[in-house]
Order: C-alpha cells, then sequence, then structure tokens
C-alpha cells in the first residue's frame, strides 16, 4: 500500500515521493524519488513516453501510486493544464464560462482579455491553448504563492508565434513562491520561461 | 382556444417543457445524449408494465428509470451500452404489447402522448417539478459547468457527491414525467433537439440556457396551436416541429456566422 501520509513542516517539500511506483491499472513510472522545493520552477525533462504527464497525473488523482510515497504538501493547491483539450462541436462556452469554471480570474493581459466573450469552439489552436494556460496559471491566486502548485503538461502544444510570446509572459509573471512543475520537448520555450531544466530519468532508480 | 378542459392540460404541457428544456440543456453539455434516449423509453417500460400489473403508472416509471441511469453511470460507455438499453426497452414493450392487451393500449398513448388528458394529477407533478427545477437550478449548473473542463483540473472543488446524485434524480423525474405527459418522442424531441439548435446561437453558457428554453416553449406552442385545429396527435406535431426549430437555429447560425466572417 502507499504511504499517503504528508508532511507537516514547514520547511518539508511541495512534493516528495520516495520509491513511488506510478500508472494506472498496473506501474509503469519508478522507483522515483525526487523532492520539488517551494517556489521552485522546474521543467520535466526526456523522451516521449517516460511518464513526464503520468507523474503530474498522479499528482493529481488521475494516476495511481502503486507502491511507494508521493507526499503533496498538506496546505498545497494543484491545478492542472493537461497536455490536450480537444474541444466539442458545437460548445457553446464564452472564455467568461471557461475562467469561471476554473475558479479564476482572467489576467489584464490584452491578448487574454480580447478572448473573453469569443466562445471557446470559435477560437484558434493557439488562442485555445493561451486561454486554458491563463485559466490554469490564474488558479488559486486568492491563495498564499507558496501553496499553489501550478502543473503544467506540454504548454508549448499549439502555441503559434502570435500568442507564444503572451503565454512566455503569462508563466514568467507567476508571483514569486508559486511552485511551476511542467513538461516540454521545446527547449527555446523552457529557455524564455526561465525554469530548471529536470531530466526525469535522473530521479529513476534513485531510491 | 383554451377551454376549461384544455387549460390543465396546456399549463401542464408548458411547464413540462421548460424543465425538459432545462435538462436537454444540461444533457447536451454532459454529451449524455444517448442516456436520455434509453432513460425515457425504460420510463416508458415503466409505464406500461404499470398498465399491466395495475400498480401507479408513475412509481413504476420512475423506478424502472432510476434503475436504468444507475446501471449507465457505472459505466463509461457513453455510446453503446445506452444504445443497448434503449433497445432492450424497446423490445420490452413490443413483447409486452403483443402479450397483454392492456399493454398494448398504455404502449400506445406513451408513443402518441396523453397531453389532452392531463389531469390535476399530472398537473400537480409537473408544477412540484417546475418549482424544484428553479430551486435547484444552481446547483445543477455548477454541476454542468464543472464537467466540461475535465481533462484539466480547476481551482474549484468537484460538486459534492449529495450534488451530483440530486442533478441524477431530477433528470430521472424530468424524463419520467415528460414522457408521460407529452410522450416519449416528444418528450426525447423535446430533451435533445432546442439544446442542439440553441448550442449553434448562443454566444456563452447563459445563451445556451436562454435559447434553450425560447424554442422549446415556442415549438410547445407552434405544435398546440397547429394540432388542435387540424385534430392531429400532439407528440407527432411536436416533433416535427422540433425538428424543424432547431434545423432552423443551425442554418441561422451559419449564414450568420458566414456574414460577420
Amino acid at each position: 500500500m502507499p504511504d499517503t501520509h504528508m508532511p507537516t513542516e514547514s520547511s518539508s517539500p511541495i512534493l516528495h515521493t520516495r520509491a513511488a511506483y506510478l500508472g494506472f491499472d498496473r506501474p509503469v513510472l519508478g522507483p522515483l524519488t525526487l523532492d520539488v522545493p517551494i517556489g521552485s520552477r522546474w521543467a520535466l525533462t526526456g523522451p516521449n513516453g517516460i511518464g513526464k504527464s503520468l507523474l503530474l497525473k498522479a499528482l493529481t488523482g488521475q494516476a495511481r501510486v502503486h507502491r511507494g510515497h508521493l507526499e503533496l504538501a498538506p496546505q498545497a493547491r494543484i491545478s492542472l493544464l493537461a497536455q490536450d483539450h480537444p474541444r466539442r462541436q458545437p460548445w457553446p462556452l464564452s472564455g467568461h464560462d471557461w475562467f469561471r469554471a476554473m475558479g479564476a480570474q482572467p489576467p489584464e493581459q490584452a491578448r487574454v482579455r480580447a478572448l473573453m466573450d469569443r466562445r471557446l469552439d470559435r477560437l484558434s489552436g493557439g488562442q485555445w491553448q493561451l486561454l486554458r494556460l491563463a485559466a490554469a496559471l490564474a488558479s488559486h491566486a486568492v491563495h498564499p504563492p507558496a501553496q499553489r502548485l501550478v502543473l503544467l503538461d506540454e504548454p508549448a502544444n499549439h502555441l503559434d508565434a502570435e500568442v507564444r510570446h503572451d503565454a512566455i509572459e503569462l508563466i514568467t509573471s507567476l508571483p514569486g513562491g508559486t511552485t511551476l512543475l511542467m513538461t516540454s520537448h521545446d527547449d527555446d520555450f523552457l529557455e524564455a520561461a526561465g525554469v530548471e531544466r529536470h531530466p526525469l530519468t535522473e530521479y529513476i532508480h534513485a531510491g | 382556444m383554451l377551454g376549461d378542459l384544455l387549460l390543465m392540460p396546456f399549463v401542464a404541457g408548458l411547464l413540462i417543457t421548460g424543465v425538459l428544456g432545462l435538462a436537454g440543456a444540461g444533457l447536451f453539455l454532459r454529451g449524455s445524449v444517448w442516456q436520455a434516449l434509453a432513460l425515457g423509453q425504460w420510463a416508458a417500460v415503466g409505464g406500461v408494465l404499470a398498465s399491466v400489473l395495475h400498480w401507479p403508472v408513475l412509481l413504476v416509471a420512475l423506478v424502472l428509470g432510476t434503475g436504468m441511469m444507475a446501471l449507465l453511470q457505472r459505466s463509461t460507455d457513453r455510446e453503446r451500452l445506452p444504445l443497448g438499453v434503449f433497445l432492450a426497452g424497446l423490445a420490452a414493450v413490443t413483447l409486452l404489447a403483443a402479450n397483454f392487451s392492456q399493454a398494448s393500449l398504455a404502449a400506445a398513448a406513451w408513443a402518441e402522448g396523453q397531453l389532452y388528458f392531463a389531469g390535476p394529477n399530472e398537473l400537480w407533478a409537473v408544477a412540484v417539478l417546475a418549482v424544484a427545477s428553479i430551486l435547484l437550478a444552481p446547483g445543477l449548473y455548477r454541476v454542468w459547468r464543472h464537467a466540461q473542463l475535465a481533462p484539466d483540473v480547476p481551482a474549484t472543488r468537484l460538486p459534492p457527491t449529495w450534488q451530483r446524485l440530486t442533478e441524477i434524480g431530477w433528470l430521472v423525474a424530468a424524463v419520467v414525467l415528460g414522457s408521460m405527459v407529452l410522450g416519449l418522442p416528444a418528450a426525447l424531441a423535446t430533451l435533445l433537439l432546442p439544446a442542439w439548435g440553441a448550442a449553434y446561437l448562443a454566444r456563452n453558457l447563459r445563451g445556451l440556457f436562454l435559447w434553450t428554453q425560447a424554442i422549446a416553449l415556442a415549438g410547445f406552442l407552434i405544435a398546440w396551436s397547429l394540432s388542435l385545429p387540424l385534430n392531429q396527435p400532439f407528440a407527432p406535431v411536436l416533433v416535427l416541429v422540433n425538428v424543424a426549430l432547431a434545423s432552423g437555429a443551425r442554418l441561422a447560425a451559419s449564414v450568420y456566422g458566414e456574414r460577420n466572417r
């Protein structure tokens, strides 16, 4: 049985895993041992299929911890931008509806504001990705930054040249103290976003 | 147009149309249209079975409808299982009608609709459901809005279990009572078509609910005005009117979209 006890000391990392085996029906990633400090900006890197997205899903309860420990700080408030979000046709939701559903306030950024009254099924792929990213980054903004854990799974996907700069600006303007854990294959994007690169393979078998 | 005899059916029909319109918008947002089909068919099985057993129609229809909805909720299959359940219900009604004369009459009543014969019992049941719908609307809205987010994970909490169960119970009551009052095809047409047409016209979620109500109520009023003077059964007329309105809404949205491109 996985240990689900959570660390309680204030100096604890926001995420601590030790010899954790993760998967859906059966374990496919592990043993994984890593600590993510509060306030850090990490990008998990590595080849496709290694389990980067799986780790994010395990943190949001969409995948299972089969063995070992995966512990989140008790005060952690998680939001996740999933790798892909196919839109139904027709889908009569506006940008305002989306932010309301995500429990987030729209940022001041002009390009995001311009999307708020538009229907989600009529946005370009890049605009849709920008809007989702903005909502995920603005989630839990009412809580202290040290409690926020923002998970972004391949946020650079679908971003065209028009909105790429806006996406980077949103990420870099996250309040200090907020923990960011993302996955991406886009080195230029990671460079511009100013995040630390951590190859996931370095944390497998480490326990 | 409304004599004393027809006032009660008219009010009952208008109220249940509003409830079904709301339920239809919710089903559209949940992507559960096949579930509505299966649920409505099993409500009809309940009604036909009740006529054979001489049991209360509403009670038996509600019990069977709830049982089927509970079964469908346990599966992630949103298409084939509901379709299989629907076909099983169709077969059950056909077999009952073939073997019991009273079942044959009841099956015809569920197919054609008995709106003109709606009495105080139906009116009371529909009125209670309409009031409950108004009271439950904020919670229903929250459940449906949250259902749009997956696979993204929001800051908002998942609606509590009691709220999600209430939504399912309310949907069952709406479909069962709607099928009983309007007839199964008319209830399904009111559930599925106005929301579908509205989804092309609306600019946001609020617009979806308003347009759905507008199309559903217009469909009811037009069908009522046509079927009575032409001496036609209400349910098939309502189905055709709703098909025309929903298709017209889609066409209008596409013409408007082209003009503004």
